[in-house]
């Protein structure tokens, strides 16, 4: 038994790695930073980056499932939401394709230029869609006019 | 049975009696009836049980309730905010038949109705309001008590018009008269 | 069967022929003093009617009702459509059951074989030339050939156009803005026409052609040139006239009715208010015998599309730029309260046209708990110093009733046009005049009245002459049986109103009608809500407003004009309660939007006295609410509750001031006609000048309030009668 599984066996890798990551992501401050917003500690190979901002790891230590995550940018804060996510992302992000959008060979995303921008889900916010009535109003009000 | 008849047996001579009820029911000629005879059981009750009888054989006096308002789960804002207007319908001007304007109606105030801001259609809150117009009264009297018992404030408002004679004349159309006379016709 | 004027002239021994006419005349129209009931059988059923009663009235009688379409029971018999026809036992042809009057012991069958056969034929030959189109016809759910086909009319049909020829068609004619004419539709029963030369006095309508050529209409186009012409609509017993700005919008069976009355003239005529998806769609006259029968003037019937228009549905406050913006209740009420409380008992109020009773005694009682009696109506009524023409109900109603007015035999009119003022009112005198003998004569401008009339003249000194007893139609007023002395009261509300009131009241009284009952003196008011005002102590006029120069002056639809820039003090602070953005608008400070007669149950008093109740068809829009909540709360803002917080406990105050206003439908005798002319005489001036009337013709009859100021169809029918009298 090599002091490494003896390591192992007592959960010493546990704080190794830890100590790697806060030391990956840049010191103490900068990993509690991290840490706030994505209630997640976690390093892994970046595999890309979307024109928003968003960047998108892989650490294939984590089970099926947690083993792709995307980083939203910093401006964002915590105002963080799945549709953020580029389209052409999904489907790496969502295990649909193992290829990140530059180097998929089948193209399973395509940008044609009548496709409009994306655009993240803008409910809650004062952008967010409002139907307005599309019916002519019954009763006609009295506009005083403005020289009285 | 047996047993509880055996045990009551010496207790009192009732149950001999009834006993004797019983054969004497079925009597000599019991073959000539058609049925078996009632039995007269009321001998052998207790005297708890023949004071609750004997009062079921009077009227019974029930506590009147006016107003079902209180139990028919009709919820308070529409019982007691809503006037009631009884009325025989108008004649529609536009139509000359006479046969719907016989009977009493009830018409409930009219309540809010709103507009669907997509598609503009109208709703309201107000479950009574298709009631309006529709309940039938043969007189006047059957719909208050109809109102009372709910609870409504009511209001009658037609007068019982009496129609007015008006004696038609074909030959007035000819009667040598300048006023009645007119150009066309 | 020998006509009834004839047998009765052969009957009659007078030697000179007018007589006998007339009182044949007479005889068909008033049931003679005792008639001996003769006895008839319908169905075998037996009935005690008078002599002279049709074969369909005696049906009525017990409720047998004998199908019809040209008989009418307001217009004359024509006997045309043969819908109506009876069997009557031994008799070898079916009767006309309308025109026939019965005879002693006639056995009528009314279900019998042949009657049945007759029916069904009549139903097959209109049906044979009528379109069916009941399904784009807006007379569909609501057409009397509809229902009586389905009742009356053979379940199956031998027309085949074997030809190709198709159905006879007629082109439709234009009218005029208010009737849709679809002509093919027509079923040639008269009733329009009838209508139009009996009725509303135009000999506008009449058939060209015989036949199957035969054509209802005008002749030549034109215009339905009359008040009245709303009424055909409900008269035509198929689709033929519908109405124009009502067409394809509603099924009968989909529109909620809701009994009202209509406040756009002072008569209080008994409407149905027809609403559906919260919008009200049309106006149809509700039957009233002692109002307005079963027709109903143009204006109510059609202005309802200016109830969607120019409303006010927020409440308003100026700015200090002079913009009015839309706010809240809360700010609103804050707002006028503080504007109240800062002017202390320089408070007034003027009540307009369209004002309920409710409304008019919540503001009374407050600007009274303010301390200020400085409450008006907008037209003026006769007043002098110390003494009021509006102490006595008697001075300014219509005290003979307007179902007594066709009773009349000699009619003297002041000042007024009962044909624009009160339309319903000029058919009953057009009905005595033409039906009952009734002679009128007019003083003020010649106007069409739709009847003969003997112009006396249009100064004032006229009326002055008759006041005295010198004027020769003061001795004929004098020797009348029932006389009638109608007075506008646009000519009372002149500066020299108190002469006419004095003068004419006076004389009034000194005549002596055959029934001692008989009331001479008669006001034709024009306002709704004057009757109302007066009754509850309104001062009739502005005058004293303008004198005071109030701070807050509340303007309660007050859109008449007597309120203006001019007469009011700059720093006064106006608040109009109302329904409409009209002239009164403009000038407020603040605006609290108030509900319009469709959409309270309120109660009005018309030019009679009597007092009606309209009730709710539809909610008032947006933001605005019944008039008397919104001064209800706003006494509470200002700190003076008023004591009422609902319909129930406003209406047992306005029966503790006057027990009249809450006595719906009835009408309260009035009293006090000598201590009322007594009172008016101390007031006596002279007269000056000509005698005009607001409205002398038909386009001057459509917009004469804030509601038909709104409506765009009301505006129409002025363009279109300007137009037909341009090129008439």
């Amino acid at each position: 038994m090599r002091i490494r599984d003896l390591a192992i066996y007592f959960g010493f890798d546990k704080l190794q790695r830890l100590y790697q990551d806060v030391k990956i992501h840049g010191g103490l401050l900068m990993a509690i930073q991290k840490f706030r917003r994505f209630d997640d500690l976690k390093s892994g190979r970046l595999i890309g980056q979307d024109k928003y901002g968003n960047k998108y790891y892989e650490n294939l230590y984590y089970f099926f499932g947690r083993s792709r995550w995307v980083e939203y940018p910093e401006y964002k804060n915590c105002e963080m939401d799945g549709s953020q996510v580029a389209p052409e992302w999904s489907g790496w992000l969502s295990y649909r394709t193992d290829a990140p959008p530059y180097a998929d060979p089948i193209k399973i995303y395509t940008k044609y230029k009548w496709m409009l921008d994306h655009s993240e889900n803008l409910s809650g916010t004062k952008h967010a869609y409002m139907p307005y009535s599309t019916t002519k109003p019954k009763i006609e009000a009295w506009v005083p006019k403005k020289d009285d | 049975m047996m047993a509880g008849m055996l045990r009551r047996l010496p207790k009192s001579v009732v149950s001999l009696k009834w006993y004797q009820n019983s054969v004497s029911a079925y009597s000599s000629d019991a073959l000539k009836q058609k049925e078996a005879p009632i039995v007269d059981n009321s001998v052998i009750l207790d005297d708890k049980e023949m004071k609750e009888r004997e009062k079921l054989t009077h009227l019974v006096n029930l506590p009147k309730e006016k107003t079902l308002a209180s139990i028919n789960g009709v919820p308070e804002e529409h019982v007691k905010d809503r006037r009631v207007r009884i009325f025989i319908p108008a004649k529609n001007a536009m139509q000359s038949g006479t046969n719907n304007l016989n009977t009493w109606r009830i018409e409930f105030d009219n309540r809010e109705r709103w507009e669907n801001p997509l598609m503009g259609w109208s709703s309201s809150a107000d479950p009574l309001s298709n009631m309006s117009g529709v309940v039938e009264f043969n007189t006047k009297e059957e719909a208050i008590n109809h109102c009372e018992k709910n609870g409504w404030k009511w209001l009658v408002s037609s007068e019982e018009r009496k129609k007015k004679e008006r004696v038609k004349n074909y030959g007035v159309n000819f009667s040598w008269d300048k006023r009645t006379r007119v150009s066309t016709k | 069967m020998l006509r009834v004027p004839l047998t009765r002239a052969i009957c009659l021994t007078h030697s000179s022929r007018v007589l006998v006419t007339a009182s044949a005349r007479l005889q068909s129209n008033i049931p003679a003093k005792a008639p001996e009931k003769v006895e008839v059988f319908i169905d075998d059923q037996p009935v005690m009617v008078a002599p002279g009663t049709t074969v369909l009235q005696a049906a009525a009688q017990i409720g047998v009702e004998i199908p019809r379409f040209c008989y009418h029971e307001r217009l004359a018999v024509a006997g045309n459509c043969r819908m109506c026809l009876v069997e009557v036992e031994k008799s070898p042809k079916p009767v006309a059951a309308c025109a026939m009057p019965v005879m002693k012991g006639w056995r009528i069958k009314t279900n019998s074989e042949m009657t049945r056969k007759a029916r069904e034929g009549v139903m097959e030959f209109l049906l044979a030339n009528h379109p069916l189109d009941c399904p784009i016809c807006d007379q569909g759910g609501e057409c009397d050939l509809q229902d009586q086909a389905m009742v009356f009319g053979s379940d199956r049909s031998r027309f085949t156009d074997i030809d190709h020829a198709g159905k006879r068609a007629v082109e439709d004619k234009d009218i005029g803005p208010l009737v849709k004419t679809i002509m093919t539709r027509c079923i040639h029963c008269t009733r329009c026409i009838r209508f139009a030369s009996e009725i509303a006095g135009v000999d506008d309508f009449g058939t060209t052609g015989r036949g199957n050529e035969m054509q209802v209409g005008t002749y030549v186009e034109k215009l339905f040139l009359t008040e009245l012409s709303g009424n055909v609509i409900d008269l035509c017993p198929v689709g033929a006239l519908t109405n124009k700005p009502y067409s394809f919008s509603a099924r009968p069976w989909e529109v909620r009715k809701i009994d009202s009355i209509d406040v756009l003239d002072a008569l209080g005529s008994n409407i149905v208010v027809s609403t559906r998806t919260g919008e009200v769609l049309r106006i149809l006259p509700r039957e009233n015998e002692d109002i307005n029968e079963e027709w109903l003037s143009d204006k109510s019937r059609f202005a309802c599309d200016g109830l969607k228009r120019q409303r006010l549905i927020t409440p308003m406050l100026r700015k200090p730029n002079g913009e009015l913006e839309a706010v809240e209740w809360e700010t609103a009420l804050i707002g006028v309260a503080q504007a109240v409380q800062n002017a202390g008992d320089k408070v007034a109020a003027v009540a307009g046209s369209l004002v309920d009773a409710e409304q008019l005694i919540a503001v009374k009682d407050l600007l009274n708990r303010l301390g200020s009696e400085l409450l008006c109506t907008e037209q003026k009524f006769p007043t002098a110093d110390g003494t009021s023409g509006t102490d006595f109900r008697s001075n300014y109603l219509l005290n003979s009733s307007i179902a007594a007015c066709e009773e009349a035999d000699l009619v003297l009119l002041v000042g007024t046009n009962p044909r624009y003022e009160a339309p319903l009112l000029n058919t009953r005198l057009r009905k005595g005049y033409v039906h009952k003998e009734q002679d009128i004569a007019l003083i003020g401008p010649k106007v069409d009245l739709s009847y003969r009339y003997e112009h006396l003249g249009n100064s004032s000194s006229i009326v002055q002459d008759i006041a005295s007893g010198k004027h020769p139609f003061a001795q004929r007023l004098k020797s009348a049986k029932r006389p009638l002395v109608i007075v506008g009261a646009n000519a009372l509300s002149r500066s020299d109103g108190k002469a006419f009131l004095a003068g004419l009241h006076s004389f009034a009284n000194q005549l002596t009608p055959e029934d001692k009952n008989w009331k001479v003196w008669n006001v034709l008011q024009t306002n709704a809500s004057q009757v109302a005002a007066l009754d509850m102590g309104y001062k009739a006029g502005v005058e004293e407003i303008v004198a005071a120069g109030p701070k807050v002056l509340f303007l309660l639809g007050a859109d008449g004009g007597a309120i203006n820039k001019d007469n009011i003090p700059k720093d006064c602070f106006v608040v109009y309660l109302g329904h409409h953005g009209d002239n009164g608008a403009p000038l407020a400070h603040a605006i609290l939007p108030g509900a319009a007669y469709t959409e309270k149950q309120a109660t009005y008093v018309n030019t009679e006295g009597r007092a009606q109740q309209t009730l709710v068809a539809i909610t008032p829009p947006g933001m605005a609410r019944d008039d008397w909540k919104i001064i209800r709360a706003l006494s509470e803002v200002i700190g003076t509750s008023l004591p009422y917080d609902n319909l129930d406990e406003i209406r047992d105050r306005l029966e503790d001031v006057a027990p009249h206003l809450v006595r719906y439908g009835r009408l309260e005798e009035n009293n006090f006609y000598a201590q009322a002319a007594q009172l008016a005489k101390l007031q006596a001036s002279s007269l000056q000048g000509d005698i005009d009337v607001k409205q002398r013709t038909l386009a001057d009859f459509f917009m004469t309030d804030s509601i038909s100021r709104a409506s765009p169809t009301m505006a129409k029918c002025v363009q279109a009668v300007k137009k037909a009298q341009a090129t008439a």
